[in-house]
């Protein structure tokens, strides 16, 4: 009995958040041109009820500025954390299975990609990609792919030795088609978990890098852009300008994080009985 | 190991939260050297902004006080000064003369003038000066001269390449450097000048310390010491607040605040903003960077543009009424024509567009023969008072049909973005030759540098402007230029570039310090302040 209400409440949480997350997502969407709209006849407006988040310096709303920047940040988030998990993927399965060159290659790969301060490496490809909307992307796409990768490696050089695996390759199956048929679906609750998991990072460092200007241009509605102005404004007592978007990204980075760990519980054959 | 996860996120959350929210403040924590002393009332703390810190330290070769944001080097002595209505007088020269091609200055300068080492100043060390910064300015265009000679102890004479006016505003900016003592590795961090002012003290990153020049030739400074000190503007404010500081910039946005003890001074700059609008219909040029625009190749739309626009509610809104309308590059200098001010006029403008076939569609945008009247207007990423102008244009424009969006770009790309779409720029500077960089259409590439635009007869005033040898008649050239009554750069001639807000320079001032009358602060937001420091008093 209580392992189904435990499931249930799992699941219905990770439903939950996914409703929050999409509905954060479309309503950004929606909210674009408003977030764009500046009028200066409505600047520096403490929160009320009209502009529950209050305007900025050339009165912007700020509410939908904070929706359409966490919009921003979380369709930035699918994207490299779906192109990061691809990657990892595919390198940690190369890895564990082409022999030992090809690990050492990958195993470089992936030193020397941790090797350099995270930050620092995706404001170099960022910048080297002529910063915007393509730079942050292919920055943060390039530079979030290795620890998966490493669990990957890890999980597929212990499914190698597991008795079906070595039973199937007695039975002369192409490495491929063990790789396709055997592997793969093993490895798919990490493979999930770890896409989620990566979320989180992916929305925090796109926003730093932002954050930081070496991103998306000032008059985009992002949560780096909005926090690095705010900044600004700090001193002159304009408390509202950072403290509402600040709290929502830290809201949507660890719903995210509570989504990842939900799915893992469900999926992960260990811990999805209990 | 599921706890362990959500913590470390938790953390890794709040930490960047952390983070962000710390990086603003990193530079309050710099404590000023010599705060308020009670009964010192010679001496003057000053918070100016971080970029005004002199990178290559203060040799006049690598642009101290002649760099892009020009001003008096002070610690070094210049041939000429400009006035405070912005002509020219003498600091070191006696008399300064032309010949009647243009092509020889000849400049007698006193003869009682010592460095600070004791060594007197020759007219060899003025020649070495300036055959010096020809040979290694990196920030100056020096290529009008082509060398300095020292007739005798106190003469020099200038050979030009070309005739070249306006060269006694050049002579305004240029410290006279030491021969026997000059090193361009280490003269940057220990300059020996003949000015009114000796760096005694300079902390890298932090400050400078300035003290009166006991030996000057001239009227002995009345602040006997001057402490600079370079911070971001949060901690400008926050340090006056606190009372370190006697004089600190700001900006509009802290216009709205009071310190105790403090008056909010405004000065009267020439710091404009205004955008180009590229006057050519849109191709590609040799380098295959595109230039023209097909919505600002009509005049129309550039007239309409110019009377279109409110500049008072820009200043109201973005800089809280801080600044002055700006009809041209060079407001109220006295190579300005009167010609270029405009009247606020919305019907004009419509009536403009109307007439030139700009038809209002309905959705409020209007259009010509399928063109779209749509403008993209640039503006430097992270200046906050160019988005809000840029913004703010864009609102206006959108009220005549002329719908807009605004694009933050970095200067790397700015420069040839610009010649094909219009981006707010700022300029102001204490000479004529701004009007040229801008209007001028060299023959090799036949149109202006930074926007598509080129008039001959406007080039033609320039270059008899510059090869004037009277410099008083070459300011009537250079208003010519602007405007002469058939054609310019004025609403009724080519209007190639906009002109929006000159934005006022602010600082907040401790009650009693009695700063000097200032002339129009050019570009800058630094230097230009304590020009005349030594004039400055405590009542």
């Amino acid at each position: 009995m209580t392992t189904t209400n435990r499931r249930r409440s799992t699941l219905f949480l990770v439903l939950f958040a996914v409703a929050v997350l999409a509905a954060i997502t479309v309503a950004g969407i929606l909210l674009n041109g408003r977030a764009m709209e500046s009028d200066f006849a409505r600047k520096n407006l403490m929160p009320c009820l009209e502009y529950p988040f209050g305007t900025d310096w050339m009165g912007r709303d700020m509410l939908a500025r904070t929706l359409a920047g966490l919009s921003l940040s979380i369709r930035i988030g699918l994207l490299t954390a779906a192109v990061s998990a691809c990657i990892a993927l595919v390198m940690g399965i190369i890895s564990a299975t082409m022999g030992r060159w090809a690990d050492s290659v990958v195993c470089f790969c992936i030193d020397l990609v941790m090797g350099i301060p995270h930050i620092l490496l995706v404001m170099l490809i960022s910048i080297a990609c002529g910063k915007g909307f393509l730079g942050v992307v292919t920055g943060v796409a390039l530079s979030h792919w290795t620890s998966l990768a490493r669990v990957i490696r890890g999980e597929v050089m212990q499914l190698r030795q597991a008795p079906y695996i070595l039973a199937a390759r007695k039975l002369g199956i192409r490495r491929w088609d063990i790789v396709r048929r055997h592997m793969l679906v093993h490895l798919m609750p990490q493979f999930l978990t770890g896409l989620i998991l990566l979320f989180p990072h992916a929305i925090l460092h796109e926003a730093s890098v932002t954050f930081l200007g070496f991103g998306l241009s000032s008059e985009q509605p992002a949560i780096g852009v909005i926090l690095s102005e705010s900044m600004r404004y700090l001193t002159t007592g304009k408390w509202w300008l950072a403290l509402f978007p600040g709290i929502s990204l830290v809201i949507v980075v660890l719903l995210f994080a509570l989504l990842g760990e939900r799915i893992r519980l469900l999926l992960d054959p260990a811990s999805a009985q209990e | 190991m599921q706890t362990k996860r959500i913590a470390s996120l938790m953390l890794a959350a709040v930490m960047a939260a952390g983070l962000l929210a710390g990086c603003g403040g990193q530079t309050s924590g710099q404590t000023p050297a010599t705060a308020e002393q009670a009964g010192d009332r010679d001496s003057v703390i000053i918070a100016m902004d971080t970029n005004s810190e002199p990178e290559a330290g203060f040799d006049p070769a690598f642009g101290w006080g002649a760099g892009e944001h020009v001003h008096e080097p002070l610690i070094q002595s210049t041939l000429t000064v400009t006035n405070p209505d912005l002509t020219i007088g003498y600091d070191l020269a006696t008399s300064c003369e032309s010949s009647e091609d243009g092509m020889t200055w000849t400049v007698t300068i006193r003869d009682d003038v010592k460095f600070t080492d004791g060594e007197p100043l020759t007219a060899e060390d003025v020649a070495f000066t300036y055959n010096t910064v020809k040979a290694s300015s990196s920030v100056n265009d020096f290529t009008m001269l082509d060398s300095a000679e020292a007739v005798d102890d106190t003469t020099v004479v200038f050979h030009m390449a070309k005739p070249f006016s306006i060269w006694p505003y050049t002579m305004a900016i240029v410290g006279i450097v030491p021969e026997h003592a000059y090193d361009s590795a280490t003269y940057g961090s220990n300059p020996i000048g003949s000015g009114r002012y000796i760096l005694k003290q300079w902390d890298r990153g932090q400050q400078i310390i300035l003290e009166a020049n006991p030996d000057y030739y001239g009227e002995q400074p009345k602040m006997k010491q001057v402490t600079i000190l370079f911070m971001e503007e949060d901690a400008a404010f926050l340090a006056a607040q606190a009372g370190q500081v006697d004089v600190a910039y700001t900006s509009a946005t802290y216009s709205d605040q009071t310190i105790a003890g403090y008056t909010l001074a405004a000065y009267q700059t020439v710091d404009n903003r205004g955008i180009n609008l590229p006057v050519t219909e849109p191709s590609v040029n040799a380098d295959g960077v595109a230039t023209g625009n097909a919505v600002t190749s009509d005049v129309a739309v550039r007239r309409a543009i110019n009377i279109g626009i409110d500049r008072q509610e820009m200043i109201d809104n973005v800089l809280n009424g801080y600044g002055t309308p700006a009809y041209s590059v060079c407001d109220q200098l006295p190579w300005y024509n009167p010609a270029s001010e405009v009247e606020y006029d919305p019907e004009g403008a419509a009536k403009l567009l109307d007439d030139a076939g700009w038809v209002m569609g309905s959705d409020g945008v209007r259009e010509k023969d399928g063109v779209k009247a749509e403008l993209n207007i640039l503006y430097s990423n992270g200046d906050s008072v160019r988005q809000a102008l840029a913004a703010d244009l864009s609102n206006q424009l959108a009220e005549l049909g002329i719908q807009c969006t605004i694009e933050g770009v970095g200067w790397d790309t700015a420069y040839d973005r610009a010649l094909s779409t219009p981006l707010v720029w700022g300029w102001g500077a204490h000479t004529p030759m701004e009007l040229y960089n801008i209007y001028y259409s060299p023959e090799d590439t036949g149109t202006a540098e930074y926007s598509p635009y080129s008039n001959d007869t406007v080039d033609q005033y320039m270059d008899e402007a510059l090869a004037s040898s009277d410099l008083e008649e070459s300011y009537t050239l250079w208003q010519k230029a602007q405007w002469d009554g058939t054609t310019g750069v004025t609403q009724d001639g080519d209007i190639p570039w906009v002109w929006l807000v000159n934005v006022s320079h602010l600082y907040w001032v401790r009650d009693g310090l009695q700063i000097a009358e200032q002339k129009i602060h050019p570009h800058g937001h630094g230097w230009s302040i304590v020009n005349n420091v030594d004039q400055w008093s405590w009542s």
